[in-house]
């Protein structure tokens, strides 16, 4: 309310509409200059790059639909996409089937609570980052301290990350291990649940887990499909802990070559920045073609008590 | 309208393409000196001593070309080659560029290198031998010129051979000897260490020499790839049969040992007694471990003489560059100059340019002399061919086959079909 004032305020002269648009352009300047220089022009450029056979180094000539033809025979291609469906299959359920565990855990009134919240979400801010990758390299590695632990047990480790059989399962724990930042908005999902209900299914003599199946898990739908939407967008992105814990290659044997990890090889390892892009597009739709069939299925289990 | 609207769009999208096609590369500056002031861009990959070295011989440059600024820039290896190509299609790229064997021919054949034939008046090369100026031809055209030279040696650690009771073999050694001394090695130790890496199939340069010793090529002198499946294959078998028995390190620990990088590798921390590195890579293994290191020469070249000088790295001058007459001078000081080989010593190889290498060979290390000592004491058949425009990709490639060969995921007949048409088709689609 007051904002429109203030516009109006802004536009006393002449007529008001124009001008207040004007201003709000102005505001939105900054937002829509990023729009269109750093995300719009550059997914543009790819678009139009797809189609070519630019290597970076030459002028690109247009190519037609060999790039995307190329994809049907391309074995290392349909290699990273076993691994990344591997990876968003496995690690999504798992992350957020423990990030709702504990937030239930956790919303029972902890003492502690803030301390505890905080110490899970940490994981959220660094799990992406260059140094956890590599904190993970050294850790799972066949002298790391995770080998070390096993010992005392007197449980003989392996080389984690460097076994073609383990590696992507260490990616994957380290996925899961993130599970703070959609532990945090099922914390707030579990807040908004009316304490009433619980009480009057209680009244009727519904044990915990009863009420966990028809009053919790219910009401909490709208908020799990967001995490599940966001999360699986999330996996498929998933480049730097491959990058770092492989140096680069996808390795040992393409067992962690996740798929971002295989379009930058080609890119710009391999001067393949026509394929790159159109592999690129074709991350793009698969993503879509996952969060639209998770917004159709939405409408047979997501619940809106509205 | 919304039709007229969406049509609107894709014509300005057909506008956008010639200007991505510009991203190809420009023509530079004339070839002469200027008199006003002039700013270089030097760039290479490498580590902190590399930069202080490589800065204290652009200030002795500076200070004899008052008009020339020259800015260094420096990255890790693989955010070198990121950075070089985004800056290249950018029309952006460095004036003076650092150069592998690997990518040389992918940015000459691509033109986007200076031929220093045209440069000849600020740039001398008559010091250098003919073989090692080849080395950086591609199709008769001299697109870079060798800094230094390299090549692959067998490195002990004559410690662990006193420690386990086992005695040092000599330089005449056979790969059968190779592999019973391997074998020996993690016998008497009781598997506390073992006897060797894999002998080969982490980088072009075993390949080539196994190759070689087989009286095949992986390269023609004309870009084709000529490496026989059954040689490749035989490579792997060798190693397979050492994993078995011990004698190599296991397929895990040697992909551990490649991700820590020469300094924090097996053969640096003593997991193994033997390995194989470049001679100028002695320098720092012996300051990562202290351990009693030699150089030897590689199993069955005695015999066959199949080894071969590799130049460590190349100096390029970029086909965009406003100003290449300075950068033909700043190359010329580099390679030529004894003021620059004061500062700069081995640290990128052995220097490519033999009055230079005399000239530092006073005052060398321990390592450099080790380095050099093996450089000149090893016997070499014929240069190799330089790697064709598309094999940049090799070193990655052959590691993925070979840890497939070795966790048992392809036998190494199928593995090396498979690598030989992966390698094929790079190649012919950058041609």
């Amino acid at each position: 309310m007051s904002a429109t004032t203030e516009l109006r305020h802004l536009g006393k002269h002449g007529s008001t509409a124009k001008r207040q648009n004007k201003t709000a352009f102005l505001f939105l300047l900054p937002w829509f200059l990023g729009l269109f220089v750093i995300t719009l022009g550059p997914m543009l450029a790819s678009l139009i790059l797809s189609f070519t056979d630019y290597n970076l180094l030459q002028p690109a000539e247009f190519s037609g639909l060999e790039n995307f033809s190329r994809m049907l025979g391309d074995e290392r291609l349909h290699r990273s996409l076993g691994v990344t469906f591997t990876y968003v299959l496995v690690s999504v359920p798992a992350q957020l089937s423990l990030a709702l565990a504990l937030a239930i855990v956790l919303d029972r009134g902890v003492r502690g609570l803030a301390f505890y919240r905080s110490m899970f979400y940490l994981p959220s801010l660094l799990g992406a980052s260059v140094a956890i990758a590599v904190l993970w390299r050294m850790v799972f590695g066949a002298d790391g301290l995770f080998n070390d632990g096993l010992g005392l047990l007197g449980i003989e480790g392996r080389g984690w990350i460097s076994e073609p059989e383990t590696a992507l399962g260490t990616l994957i724990t380290l996925n899961v291990w993130t599970f703070g930042s959609p532990m945090v908005i099922f914390l707030a999902g579990l807040r908004q649940i009316p304490a009433m209900y619980y009480e009057a299914a209680s009244a009727d003599g519904a044990s915990r887990w009863r009420q966990f199946l028809s009053v919790t898990l219910p009401l909490l739908t709208p908020i799990i499909f967001f995490n599940l939407v966001l999360q699986i967008i999330h996996a498929f992105q998933s480049f730097t802990q491959a990058f770092i814990v492989s140096g680069g290659t996808g390795g040992p044997a393409d067992s962690t070559l996740f798929y971002t990890l295989y379009l930058y090889q080609r890119g710009f390892g391999n001067f393949d920045m026509g394929y790159a892009s159109a592999l690129a597009w074709l991350l793009l739709l698969v993503i879509g073609a996952f969060t639209a069939i998770n917004f159709w299925a939405s409408k047979y289990w997501v619940f809106y008590n509205d | 309208m919304q039709r007229r609207l969406i049509l609107r769009g894709i014509g300005a999208s057909a506008v956008a393409l010639p200007g991505l096609a510009a991203c190809g590369t420009a023509g530079g500056g004339d070839m002469e000196l200027s008199d006003e002031p002039v700013t270089l861009r030097l760039t290479w990959w490498g580590a902190d001593t590399r930069a202080e070295l490589t800065d204290q011989a652009i200030a002795a440059f500076e200070s004899e070309h008052p008009n020339i600024t020259v800015k260094g820039e420096f990255k890790d290896w693989a955010g070198y080659w990121d950075a070089l190509a985004t800056t290249t299609a950018a029309n952006d790229s460095p004036d003076v560029i650092q150069m592998d064997e690997l990518y040389l021919a992918s940015y000459g054949d691509r033109g986007t290198l200076l031929d220093l034939a045209d440069a000849s008046d600020y740039l001398d090369t008559s010091a250098f031998e003919e073989a090692t100026l080849a080395a950086g031809r591609i199709d008769g055209t001299q697109y870079a010129i060798p800094i230094g030279a390299g090549m692959l040696a067998c490195v002990v650690n004559a410690d662990l051979f006193a420690q386990y009771g086992v005695e040092l073999p000599d330089d005449t050694w056979t790969w059968d000897d190779y592999a019973a001394v391997a074998d020996e090695l993690t016998e008497k130790s009781g598997g506390a260490v073992n006897g060797s890496s894999v002998t080969g199939g982490t980088d072009a340069g075993s390949i080539r020499y196994w190759a070689r010793l087989h009286g095949n090529e992986v390269y023609s002198e004309d870009g084709e790839v000529t490496l026989d499946p059954t040689v490749l294959a035989s490579l792997w078998e060798y190693n397979l049969a050492l994993v078995e028995s011990g004698g190599v390190e296991s397929p895990a620990q040697s992909v551990e040992s490649q991700g820590a990088g020469i300094e924090g590798g097996s053969l640096a921390t003593g997991k193994i007694a033997m390995g194989f590195a470049y001679n100028t890579q002695i320098t720092p293994l012996l300051a990562a471990g202290g351990a009693d290191l030699r150089l030897l020469q590689l199993p069955g070249n005695a015999e066959a003489a199949a080894n071969f000088v590799k130049p460590s790295m190349y100096w390029a001058i970029s086909s965009q560059s406003e100003h290449p007459a300075e950068a033909a001078t700043l190359v010329d000081f580099l390679v030529n100059h004894e003021a620059a080989a004061d500062i700069l010593g081995t640290e990128r190889g052995i220097p490519a340019n033999p009055a230079m290498r005399e000239h530092v060979a006073a005052d060398l290390d321990e390592g450099g002399r080790m380095a050099v000592d093996y450089l000149e004491s090893a016997a070499t058949g014929p240069a190799v061919a330089v790697t064709p425009n598309g094999g940049s990709g090799f070193d990655p490639m052959i590691q993925r086959y070979t840890q497939e060969v070795l966790f048992g995921e392809r036998t190494p007949q199928e593995a090396a079909e498979a690598f030989i048409d992966e390698l094929k088709t790079e190649i012919d689609a950058a041609a």
